[in-house]
């Protein structure tokens, strides 16, 4: 669906893009990692064709963006970081308009994004007046208006309270699974991405330093494991089943294991001698893989 | 084109003009100002002053009387005379105001707006063309302003044959060059405004800057307000004829400068950060 390749851009002299490339498959959620000013909302530009690559292929859905890309808006939503909406006119208002352009002038599927998003009480006020999270949900309401088989997603929970973050996250995870719906998502909340996605892009100035999916992310750069146990025990050479252990907090112990074999052999020999009421691995998750990646690369 | 998409960007950008005071309070004391105030104001004035009052207007006067004043039948008191130089040149280039300053007001408004709500950026990501986008757009400034024009030279032509009525006993209101005026010279002047707030509003970011700087555009009406009034240039049907394919010829070369904005990719970079 989507193919990135050798792509560099430059803006103003500065260097933003440099020799990108990764691809993502029909129905994939694909998570685009980095910090402030990697370079993530200009891949979003690029694929959408509102701005050119110096050198490099782009290719949505077959298309080439630089000189198709009319046909590929058609079929692309886009959430901005800016949420882009009139905010003299309604929530209702914005939606019909962007229908108009996006020729899906469906008032009933209008009506039932504004209560999917919970704006249907307030879709009649100006959007000035609306908090960001509820300029954020009119957005992706925006986005997804022509039933879109890709979107593109900056920072699409910036805003939100938790309980928007979960239902932001939920109909996205609902529209993938259900409608087959290719995602590119870029997030700063990593804890979110983990929900979603299927694999993850790190970008780091301008050049992608990593990509894979969690497992396979895992298996690079996850050397031992960390694990955190709520657990009574206590020994007096801090030990347990071979391995050292430090203390971490009330009744939470932690120990650096070669792999994730060692966990049930310390775990069975914990459950011999006290209790264990929970078992965490700390550094396989997202947000661990994420700075993990970006030490080595910083390193190297 | 995309009809269906230059009639949305057009009729949204003509419903947010009544949800911006700055912008819609012009379409509406401009019209009073310069098509009613003003012309009763002044008919009343020449209906009433005396000539020995006109004292320090005696250039004026001489002026006014070496006009051949033609389609009213018969000679023409002075006091006539007078209100056929109010109505026919003075009025005209005060009019003209009314459509070309609403017409800057939008389309900066219009266009800066854009900008400084970052909705411009929703729009480009759209499948809309920028074309289809421009045209939107120039529609959107157009009606407006002309119709706002037209409702005026309305009222204006009330006001003028009520209060000249008694003095000329016939209708005075419209000659053909106000019919001229408004059916060729304010379409191609208020078209003018229009493409120069769009160069201006592209290089501008704020609405003050580019309001500021597309302001020049009333320049040439002041001009040609004091050209009347001391009778360097006298608007004649030909003098009109010239003005507004003059404006036309500046239009399309506007329209070509503008239609190197084309690229959606250029336009993206140079307006959106």
């Amino acid at each position: 669906m989507i193919h990135v390749e050798e792509v560099a851009k430059s803006f103003q002299g500065k260097e933003i893009l440099r020799n990108v490339s990764f691809n993502a498959d029909r129905g994939e959620v694909v998570g685009l990692l980095g910090p402030n000013g990697a370079g993530k909302t200009t891949i979003i530009r690029l694929l959408n064709g509102v701005i050119s690559a110096d050198s490099g292929t782009i290719r949505v859905d077959g298309l080439d963006p630089h000189t198709n890309g009319n046909d590929i808006r058609k079929i692309v939503g886009v959430v901005t970081e800016s949420a882009g909406l009139y905010p003299e006119m309604s929530g209702r208002e914005n939606l019909l308009f962007f229908a108009k352009l996006y020729n899906c002038e469906d008032r009933s599927r209008i009506e039932w994004l504004l209560e999917l998003l919970g704006l249907d009480k307030y879709s009649d006020k100006p959007v000035g007046v609306y908090s960001t999270g509820m300029k954020k949900r009119l957005a992706i309401a925006k986005a997804v208006l022509h039933d879109p088989a890709l979107l593109f997603l900056d920072e699409p929970t910036n805003g939100l309270d938790p309980d928007g973050i979960q239902d932001v996250i939920g109909y996205l995870r609902t529209l993938n699974k259900e409608q087959g719906t290719t995602i590119l998502i870029c997030s700063h909340i990593l804890y979110q991405l983990e929900e979603v996605c299927s694999s993850y892009v790190f970008l780091e100035k301008g050049r992608i330093i990593e990509r894979g999916t969690l497992s396979e992310l895992d298996a690079r750069y996850v050397d031992e494991v960390i694990l955190h146990v709520d657990t009574g025990l206590r020994t007096s050479d801090n030990e347990a089943a071979g391995y050292s252990y430090t203390v971490v907090g009330e009744n939470k112990l932690q120990f650096r294991l070669p792999s994730k074999g060692h966990i049930p052999e310390l775990l069975r020999s914990i459950l011999s001698e006290s209790w264990v009421h929970s078992a965490q691995i700390m550094n396989n998750n997202l947000e661990a893989l994420y700075f993990e990646v970006r030490r080595r690369s910083d390193e190297s | 084109m995309n009809r269906k998409h230059v009639m949305a960007i057009a009729s949204k950008d003509m419903k947010l003009i009544w949800k911006s005071s700055k912008v819609w309070i012009g379409l509406i004391i401009l019209p009073l100002i310069m098509g009613v105030i003003i012309p009763a104001a002044a008919i009343l004035v020449g209906r009433s002053i005396s000539m020995e009052d006109m004292n320090g207007g005696m250039g004026l006067l001489k002026l006014i009387d070496e006009i051949p004043f033609e389609g009213v039948g018969g000679p023409l008191t002075i006091h006539q005379k007078l209100i056929s130089f109010i109505v026919n040149f003075m009025l005209p280039p005060l009019f003209m105001l009314i459509p070309v300053t609403n017409a800057m007001m939008i389309a900066v408004n219009s266009f800066v707006g854009e900008k400084e709500s970052r909705t411009l950026e929703s729009l480009m990501l759209a499948p809309l063309s920028i074309r289809d986008l421009f045209a939107g757009k120039l529609l959107a400034s157009f009606i407006p302003s002309y119709a706002a024009a037209l409702g005026s030279f309305l009222l204006c032509g009330i006001v003028v044959n009520l209060l000249a009525y008694p003095l000329f006993q016939h209708l005075v209101f419209p000659s053909m060059n106000w019919i001229v005026l408004m059916l060729w010279v304010i379409p191609a002047f208020t078209l003018t405004a229009i493409l120069f707030s769009v160069l201006v509003s592209a290089r501008s970011k704020s609405f003050q800057e580019a309001q500021q700087v597309a302001g020049v555009i009333v320049l040439p009406i002041v001009g040609l307000l004091i050209g009347q009034a001391t009778g360097v240039l006298l608007i004649s049907l030909a003098i009109m004829g010239i003005i507004g394919a003059v404006l036309m010829g500046v239009n399309l070369g506007l329209l070509a400068w503008i239609a190197k904005m084309n690229q959606r990719d250029q336009l993206f970079e140079s307006q959106i950060q």
